[in-house]
């Protein structure tokens, strides 16, 4: 297209373009400045968008909740391993099934790749039953384990792992490499941009999720922190300030990584393709 | 870990045999090598077996498992007081003459009606839109974008409870227009848009992005023809634009009306189905009915569960018949 423009209309896209980026983002900004008013200014009518004072009150309160803390604390470190198993599990089925030849091949694939089309509500009371059936109720591995493989992510890493050139593999493989050592020493350390996509996605799913903690986990300990905000809410509904605070808070992760990380999502849709 | 290999064995099996989708065979695409046939020192069973054995072990245990069992409960009627008792299609029937089953299967459907097409129609005006800016703004727009995707349904849902408060922004902007508050979330009428909107705000950005990649793969020569033909810019959309997005808005259609009509997280943590039920989507109504605890509960809510499983699939085919169906310019 054309980008030769004059500079009125490049001045009046750059001004839609803020507008955009401001409406996108008004509600993550509406909840971490509320979380600066205090109780009486946070509804006040006349609205008002700034507060009169910055008031670190609620943030500090939430930071001193030690539920918030420990909330966090466990959500963080369940993620990342979840993460982490979700990579080796995934990747190592997507080579397998990009770059192995073996007996009932295609069978396993139909077996691995189906799960894509299961919603989670229709096995979700019956995904209960069999964790607390295997005993896993109120553990950490509850919340960590019956997530970690993933159909769409293996499919993803498959589509990446078969259009990678096999002159290196060949080679490896006359020189007496083992597939191990091809997937760990080659086909690992390439594949930083799809990793980071799929890792990302395993981090979001595991830090949003709400519904399965709230079914499977009643221990204070390991209480999650979409739990902890949800709870907060019907328990100290009124108290808005501190309901931003922590949300902001609970947020801020996430946004974190897509920031440090924005270059392989944006790409990651396009290494996705969608034809 | 030893725990779950044993258990999880005959699941596996089970499922080889009763495996409804038998669409193997053309998967076996090799890269370079042309011949179907790989000569017998290059087969890997056994390293195969245990790069694919974590994934086959824990799907088996943790899905197909819990569907088959979905299955075979929903043919039973299960209590706390006594023994389960063989009903046959009893629950099948229970569910699909309750009209709040229905009336759930419609509010989703009005939900899916309201976010979906806002959905689309913002993303493409937005992915039109970044196309044309420069490099570095380009990058900064699609994150800004991206960056709402990312925030949990639950912190969205408490962001939109506290925008629709009776003081709040929302109600402050209508105020500027000259009219009362409005209760947002606590009146018939408007529980369900209000619920619709940070499900909007929550999908667009994906949608963008992938129908920004759509666009950038049109080739500039469609738009530099048009434009010498005189088209302006809604000519361009409505003529080339579209129409090469064809596969890339199906899809995204496709998976957005099944994830929307599926939702539940924002209704549950914003109204819980209210007023009235006029936020009781399909997913929320079977997860609630699912801990209302009353006798016989389980098996309704899982009977539900699965109906509402034929009809997301069902809805899906439609959809893409009719889409496939009409005239594109571009195969």
């Amino acid at each position: 297209m054309n980008r030769q423009w004059y500079a009125p209309r490049r001045l009046l896209s750059y001004l839609l373009a803020a507008v955009i980026a401001v409406t996108a983002l008004f509600p993550l900004a509406w909840m971490a400045i509320s979380g600066f008013k205090g109780q009486t200014e946070v509804l006040r009518s006349p609205f008002q968008f700034f507060p009169d004072v910055w008031n670190l009150d609620n943030y500090r309160a939430i930071l001193e909740d030690p539920a918030f803390v420990r909330a966090m604390g466990i959500t963080f470190l369940g993620a990342v391993i979840f993460t982490v198993a979700s990579l080796v599990v995934n990747s190592m089925a997507a080579y397998a099934f990009a770059r192995l030849d073996f007996a009932g091949k295609g069978l396993w694939w139909v077996v691995c790749i189906t799960p894509m089309f299961v919603p989670a509500m229709a096995i979700l009371l019956t995904s209960f039953v069999v964790v607390s059936k295997l005993g896993m109720l109120d553990t950490l591995a509850v919340l960590i384990v019956p997530g970690v493989a993933a159909s769409a992510q293996m499919f993803f890493l498959r589509q990446f792992y078969l259009n990678m050139p096999s002159a290196v593999e060949e080679a490896a493989l006359i020189d007496g490499a083992t597939r191990w050592q091809i997937f760990l020493r080659i086909f690992v350390p390439q594949s930083l941009g799809p990793f980071v996509v799929v890792g990302i996605a395993s981090f979001l799913a595991y830090w949003n999720s709400y519904v399965w903690p709230v079914l499977v986990v009643s221990n204070p300990d390991l209480t999650q922190i979409m739990q902890y905000l949800a709870t907060f809410r019907s328990a100290r509904g009124n108290e808005w300030g501190m309901l931003m605070a922590g949300s902001t808070l609970a947020a801020l992760p996430t946004i974190v990584l897509v920031l440090v990380f924005q270059r392989y999502i944006v790409n990651g849709v396009r290494l996705a393709g969608l034809k | 870990m030893t725990m779950i290999d044993v258990s999880a064995q005959p699941t596996a099996h089970a499922t080889e045999v009763t495996d409804p989708r038998g669409t193997s065979g053309q998967r076996r695409r090799r890269g370079v090598r042309g011949s179907e046939q790989t000569p017998r020192h290059l087969r890997a069973n056994r390293t195969a077996y245990l790069m694919i054995a974590p994934m086959v072990v824990l799907l088996g245990i943790f899905v197909v498992w819990p569907l088959v069992y979905a299955f075979y409960l929903s043919f039973f009627e299960i209590s706390f007081y006594k023994d389960a008792e063989f009903v046959g299609l009893d629950f099948y029937q229970y569910v699909l003459t309750d009209p709040e089953f229905y009336e759930s299967l419609w509010i989703g459907l009005k939900f899916a009606l309201m976010v979906v097409p806002a959905v689309l129609v913002l993303a493409l005006m937005l992915a039109s839109f970044i196309a044309t800016l420069s490099k570095r703004m380009a990058a900064f727009m699609k994150t800004t974008v991206y960056v709402p995707a990312v925030v949990s349904s639950v912190v969205a849902a408490i962001i939109f409870v506290f925008i629709y408060q009776d003081e709040g922004v929302a109600n402050w902007f209508v105020g500027m227009l000259g009219k009362g508050p409005i209760a947002w979330l606590n009146t018939e009428g408007s529980a369900l848009p209000a619920v619709a909107i940070p499900a909007i705000w929550l999908g667009f950005g994906v949608s963008t992005l992938i129908m920004l990649a759509g666009i950038l793969d049109i080739p500039d020569s469609y738009y530099e023809s048009a434009k010498l033909d005189g088209a302006n810019f809604w000519q361009r959309t409505r003529f080339i634009t579209i129409p090469s997005l064809r596969n890339v808005i199906l899809y995204l259609l496709v998976t957005g009306v099944t994830l929307t009509i599926q939702e539940f997280q924002l209704p549950l943590v914003m109204t819980n189905g209210g007023p009235v039920n006029a936020t009781n989507t399909p997913n929320l109504y079977i997860f609630n009915s699912f801990r209302d605890g009353t006798p016989y509960a389980t098996s309704y809510s899982l009977t539900a569960a699965l109906l509402l499983f034929i009809v997301i699939g069902t809805i899906s085919i439609i959809i893409f018949r009719v889409v496939s169906s009409e005239k594109s310019s571009d195969a």
